[in-house]
């Protein structure tokens, strides 16, 4: 039993799960390193192109956790992040209070109004929920320009209360939004392994063998909406804090579609870095493509096309690539 | 005495789809502390019976009642927290899960640990995961499954996936245990250790219930037999007497009894 050349790198592996530390957790763990050490590189309109980057990130990962564990698709997003962005624009505009303040109203309306949602909804699945979420979105511009007393109607709020004062505003913008995406990827790497999240799979995959097993799927349903709604939220308190302004155009349907279509070219990861390649293409793509004019819905178009595809074909190369080693 | 009142009884359930009587007014008794088979061919009305026992259907006629108390009206997982328990005769595992995780679903119901313990890393949340993950990797042990523990299903044969079904049953020590084809598209080593396993599950306060059409495995464990035929039972007694009525030759066991 001394020499097994041919298992040793099996081993290592093992030995890294057994220090708690999977070969994907280290690349979260190095990705979030550099983004804390990035902002010594690079300048500023960079440093705010990448918080509202993070910030994209925190929606895409709500639209994705829906999916992974409710098994639906929403396209009414944006409405729980403009309750998030709101919470945090008013509370600094009229009352002075700081991100401090703000972003725990943020996550609770979020959550509540999640639930809300999910309730009366409950009995509805696949494009049936998706429209009804549409609805949201649509209604979200007509109600924040309706209530303009509070919210700025349509030329919205600036954001400027600092969370440490004394600290450059452009840096806090930046790493307050870092600080709540890493916490949103932590929480739900917490909730795969616990037990409501375990309840959660098995209702999206088999309702009735989770009813048998006591969980409901009504409450399967509105936990995850909570949940979703929650982060959405957070989302929106992060691209009003990280973006300066909230305004009625940053939460139309198209913000909701965009959000899903980040989800869908992260693969409907919940990782950082997945996470960060959703929020990026919300953020930076159009960013790059700005250049060249009136082709940018095309080259969009193909950007998110590649990425599909990409995602399509991975699967299928890793197979072959392996069924190549396995050979040999 | 007290054999009698921990039973699970049914009394006139009647069950239709559309005008189509799927079980016609049946009375059946099932006891605690004896292994209970259900036989009758296929359409017979096996399955949604135990859906009409688990909540998952809703008769549209007659009373449930377990160990005294009403079931009429509960829902499924109200009746899963009394410990009603079933597996599903297609099997019905989580994709995403391991083969622990499916499992550590089956105990659950006996947790609570709230929200906070999600996302905090709170000593209760860990204590109640290190719990329920230790007795999920005892029913997995039990049936022979511990080296399957961290594979997903997608990557275990059928026969396998079968077993995990059972243990997600019995890890919760359920008071009632309802099994739905559990011997299905296992081959014959794992049927005798599946028997071996269900008789030393077997205790005064369980109610155990097998649906199955492997002859050899109900005839051997079970202590009484109902004969579902059309929804209707056409007998119901000991091996023995099941085995010799005349109609149940006719209709199901037919040349297996030579
Ligand atoms: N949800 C349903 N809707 C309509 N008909 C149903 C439903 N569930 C069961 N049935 C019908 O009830 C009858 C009995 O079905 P059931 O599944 O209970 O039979 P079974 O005895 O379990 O058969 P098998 O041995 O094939 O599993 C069948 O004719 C079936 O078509
Ligand atoms: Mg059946």
């Amino acid at each position: 039993m001394s020499d097994h050349p041919v298992t040793l790198g099996r081993f290592d592996a093992e030995e890294a799960r057994l220090a708690g530390l999977k070969p994907a957790d280290l690349l979260s763990l190095g990705l979030a390193a550099a983004l804390i050490l990035l902002p010594l590189l690079v300048g500023g309109s960079w440093i705010f192109a990448l918080g509202v980057c993070f910030a994209n990130s925190i929606g895409v990962l709500a639209v994705s956790v829906l999916v992974r564990y409710g098994g639906e698709v929403s396209i009414g997003h944006s409405f729980f992040a403009a309750v998030g962005a709101y919470s945090v624009a008013v509370l600094d505009t009229r009352f002075g209070l700081s991100l401090l303040a703000s972003l725990p109203l943020a996550l609770a309306l979020g959550v509540v109004s999640g639930v809300a949602f999910a309730w009366p909804s409950r009995k509805l699945s696949g494009i049936y929920l998706a429209v009804s979420t549409m609805a949201l979105a649509l209604a979200v511009p007509e109600l924040i320009n309706n209530a303009d007393g509070l919210t700025g109607g349509y030329e919205g709020l600036y954001v400027s209360q600092p969370v440490i004062p004394g600290i450059a505003m452009s840096l806090q913008r930046y790493y307050a939004a870092l600080i709540v995406l890493v916490a949103v990827v932590y929480g739900l790497a917490r909730l795969r392994h616990s037990r409501q999240g375990l309840q959660l799979l098995l209702a999206k995959a088999h309702p009735a063998a989770a009813d048998a097993f006591g969980t409901r799927r009504v409450w399967a349903r509105v936990a995850v909406m909570g949940i979703s709604g929650g982060i959405a939220a957070l989302c929106g308190a992060m691209l009003g804090f990280a973006g300066s302004t909230v305004s009625p155009s940053g939460f139309t349907l198209w913000s909701s579609i965009f959000l899903l279509v980040g989800s869908v070219v992260s693969f409907y990861g919940l990782s950082l870095p997945r996470a960060l390649v959703g929020g990026a293409f919300l953020t930076l793509v159009p960013q790059f493509l700005s250049a060249s004019g009136a082709w940018i819905p095309v080259l969009y178009g193909l950007a998110l096309l590649g990425m599909i595809l990409l995602g399509h074909y991975l699967p299928r190369l890793r197979a072959m690539i392996a069924d190549r080693k396995g050979g040999v | 005495m007290d054999v009698v009142t921990n039973a699970l009884k049914g009394e006139g359930i009647a069950l239709s789809f559309g005008g189509i009587e799927v079980l016609k007014g049946l009375d059946v008794e099932f006891r605690a502390g004896e292994i209970t088979g259900l036989i009758g061919p296929n359409g017979a009305g096996k399955t949604s019976l135990f859906n009409c026992l688990t909540g998952a259907y809703a008769p549209q006629k007659g009373t449930i009642t377990y160990a005294g108390q009403s079931l009429d009206g509960l829902p499924p997982a109200a009746r899963a927290s009394r410990g009603i328990v079933r597996s599903f005769q297609h099997v019905a595992l989580s994709p995403d899960l391991t083969v622990l995780e499916n499992v550590m679903i089956g105990v659950a119901r006996n947790h609570h640990a709230g929200w906070q313990h999600v996302f905090l890393p709170t000593r209760r949340g860990r204590e109640e995961m290190a719990r329920m993950r230790a007795d999920a990797e005892q029913a997995l042990a039990e049936l022979g499954l511990a080296g399957a523990a961290d594979k997903l299903p997608a990557e275990l044969p059928p026969g396998m996936l079968r077993l995990v079904e059972i243990a997600r049953a019995i890890v919760g020590r359920p008071q009632v245990l309802l099994l739905d084809e559990p011997a299905a598209g296992l081959n014959n080593a794992e049927t005798r250790d599946l028997m071996r396993s269900l008789k030393s599950l077997c205790s005064p306060d369980l109610v155990m219930v097998v649906v199955e059409h492997d002859m050899d495995l109900v005839m051997s464990i079970c202590d009484r037999i109902y004969v579902l035929n059309f929804g209707a039972f056409v007998a119901c007694g000991t091996p023995q007497q099941v085995r010799q009525d005349e109609d149940v030759v006719r209709i199901y066991l037919g040349s297996d009894d030579d």
